[in-house]
């Protein structure tokens, strides 16, 4: 019974002490911040020359990706889906590509790249385009032009508009350490925040 | 005991505070609408879809509703007021990311930390000598199964459980009648008691009390889904893929029908605690179960770990299989998202199903260590008939 108590106790430590550091040592890319919100109904179509360019800054170093929700209407995109990534001087840093037949309707689709260094504060363009589609086959963002400051603005058919699509950035941790002490660190200020000790 | 009893406290509230399943926050959501007045949740639910933040039917039946939502009525100055904005909001981070999720849950699950005690104690009542007492208070308060299934996924099948277990210290008494009623008050909470019926109706000793102690669980149940019963109640909680999962394997009904068929045709004399454990053996060894379906059986797993202490590592075995298969399902909340409490951050982590799915297939693996669990689980219930007495 004493081996039962014992293997009991340090499972029980172990899950709720060791094992969020554990997992967090798959975690390769971190979120700038959380997606913002967007209204289902405001959405830009996308097929041929159809693309949307967006304007952002980066809120961190070591950009490695950029997420947004994507809509693939009956999934009849099958075409590839391209995000080509501009410096501010619209010279192509990165570009990505997944095909279509990976995105399910509604979708928050992450577009991966060759990390970009020094990229806190900066500002970037990204193009979304699926050139090869017909309009038949057209995929849908969503925007907004309420948008937190960092999402400038963007450009489809030819207008510049503020706000835009709601993306995340992510970011290459600079380390493993140092996303095991953001998590705990995380963690306790939310276990100390007052309110959780007060009753109404 | 009394260290025994605070260290077990310790660690349930450790993980009642830190591991969150969503589904707490989903039927403590639709439990809230009885302080508001609300008696049919079923039809409430149905008829105010459109407007209502949270979609989902209420899949559980009466007696969870009413027990839920009475004792969030009871602790809603403890929960306080933001309580009702957290519990019916929709967005996926903000909910873990509340400071006060800590208290939520802790307070939520406060009811499963005094049944799971009392359960503690109840076992105890099964066994004469000191010894045994004890062994069935560390076996239960001390395994990691129980305290993950109750706390981590929030089971409220501990409501029902708690019945079960009464009516099996009746039926210990030969108390039949009494045991038969508090089966029917278990499957007002959850149906999978009703499942022992035809048990109940071979116990009988002579045909009056046969068709007594086979119609009273039923009667009693229908009591209890009488005021609710409407088109909604059927089609959110009786015919839900929560009630009617047990049957969508072919081999769960035929494993069914052998054990009462068995029972009808060749076992002279009925002992209830044997057909019991080895109905939900059966059930968990060829259906695709949801991990909280396990603690229906782990009370009587601790009894007859004491009883039968040549089982006890097996049954550790099985529960160590049981529990790897669910967190081998593609979703999330069955193995990393259980975390989100800490960081959000693990929404990027790959579940295990597709980091096996690199260098194996995820679903053979699932089916062999369902192979396992029912070779193991159909040879136990083999010998627990052949060496008859237990409870």
């Amino acid at each position: 019974m004493k081996k039962l108590i014992w293997f009991t106790t340090i499972t029980i430590l172990f899950l709720v002490f060791i094992a969020p550091a554990f997992l967090a040592l798959g975690i390769k890319m971190i979120p700038g911040e959380n997606q913002p919100g967007y209204d289902p109904a405001q959405r830009l179509s996308i097929y041929q020359t159809r693309n949307v360019t967006q304007q952002f800054t980066s809120q961190d170093a070591n950009l490695s990706a950029i997420g947004t929700s994507i809509r693939n209407p009956n999934l009849k995109n099958k075409k590839d889906i391209i995000l080509t990534l501009f410096n501010e001087n619209m010279e192509i840093i990165r570009t990505t590509t997944i095909n279509g037949q990976n995105v399910e309707d509604g979708n928050f689709i992450k577009f991966v790249f060759e990390i970009v260094p020094n990229s806190e504060n900066k500002t970037y363009f990204i193009s979304l385009s699926s050139p090869d589609a017909g309009p038949e086959e057209m995929i849908e963002v969503f925007y907004s032009h309420n948008m937190p400051g960092w999402i400038e603005q963007y450009t489809y058919d030819q207008e510049v508009q503020p706000g835009g699509l709601p993306i995340v950035l992510y970011f290459k941790p600079v380390s493993k350490f140092a996303v095991i002490k953001d998590i705990y660190s995380n963690w306790f200020s939310r276990l100390l925040h007052l309110n959780s000790q007060k009753t109404s | 005991m009394r260290k025994l009893l605070v260290l077990a406290i310790f660690l349930r509230v450790l993980v009642a505070a830190f591991l969150f399943h969503p589904d707490i926050k989903t039927y403590n959501y639709q439990a809230s609408f009885l302080k508001k007045g609300v008696f049919n949740i079923y039809t409430y639910l149905v008829e105010n879809k459109k407007s209502l933040p949270l979609k989902d039917d209420f899949v559980y039946f009466p007696l969870t509703y009413l027990a839920v939502g009475s004792y969030q009525w009871i602790a809603s100055p403890i929960l306080g007021k933001s309580f009702d904005s957290w519990v019916a909001s929709a967005g996926s981070s903000s909910v873990v990311e509340d400071p006060n999720i800590f208290k939520y849950l802790v307070v939520l699950k406060l009811p499963y930390l005094i049944l799971d005690i009392v359960i503690a104690f109840l076992l105890m009542r099964f066994f004469e000598n000191k010894e045994d007492k004890k062994k069935a208070f560390v076996y239960w308060l001390f395994n990691p199964f129980t305290i993950i299934m109750i706390y981590v996924f929030s089971n409220v099948d501990i409501f029902p459980v708690i019945f079960t277990i009464l009516a099996f210290l009746m039926i210990k008494k030969q108390k039949l009648f009494p045991a038969s009623v508090l089966l029917g008050v278990a499957s007002g909470f959850k149906l999978y008691p009703l499942l022992f019926v035809p048990f109940l109706f071979l116990a009988g000793r002579n045909l009056k009390e046969k068709f007594i102690l086979a119609a009273t669980p039923l009667v009693t149940f229908g009591l209890i889904i009488l005021p609710f019963i409407s088109g909604a109640f059927f089609q959110s909680a009786l015919v839900s893929g929560l009630t009617t999962g047990i049957f969508t394997s072919d081999f769960t009904t035929l494993g069914l029908s052998l054990l009462f068929f068995y029972a009808v045709l060749v076992d002279k004399k009925i002992n209830l605690f044997n057909y019991w454990v080895s109905l939900f053996l059966i059930i968990f060894s060829f259906t695709l179960f949801h991990t909280q379906w396990l603690l229906w059986i782990a009370p009587f797993l601790v009894i007859l770990s004491v009883k039968k202490s040549i089982y006890s590592r097996l049954i550790f075995f099985f529960g160590m299989v049981a529990l790897a298969i669910p967190v081998l399902y593609q979703d999330r909340f069955m193995s990393i998202s259980l975390f989100r409490i800490y960081s959000t951050w693990y929404d990027l982590v790959p579940t295990p199903f597709t980091i096996i799915q690199k260098v194996y297939d995820s679903n053979n693996l699932m089916a062999f260590l369902h192979s396992v669990l029912a070779a193991g689980s159909l040879v136990m219930t083999y010998k627990i008939f052949k060496e008859k007495e237990v409870l």
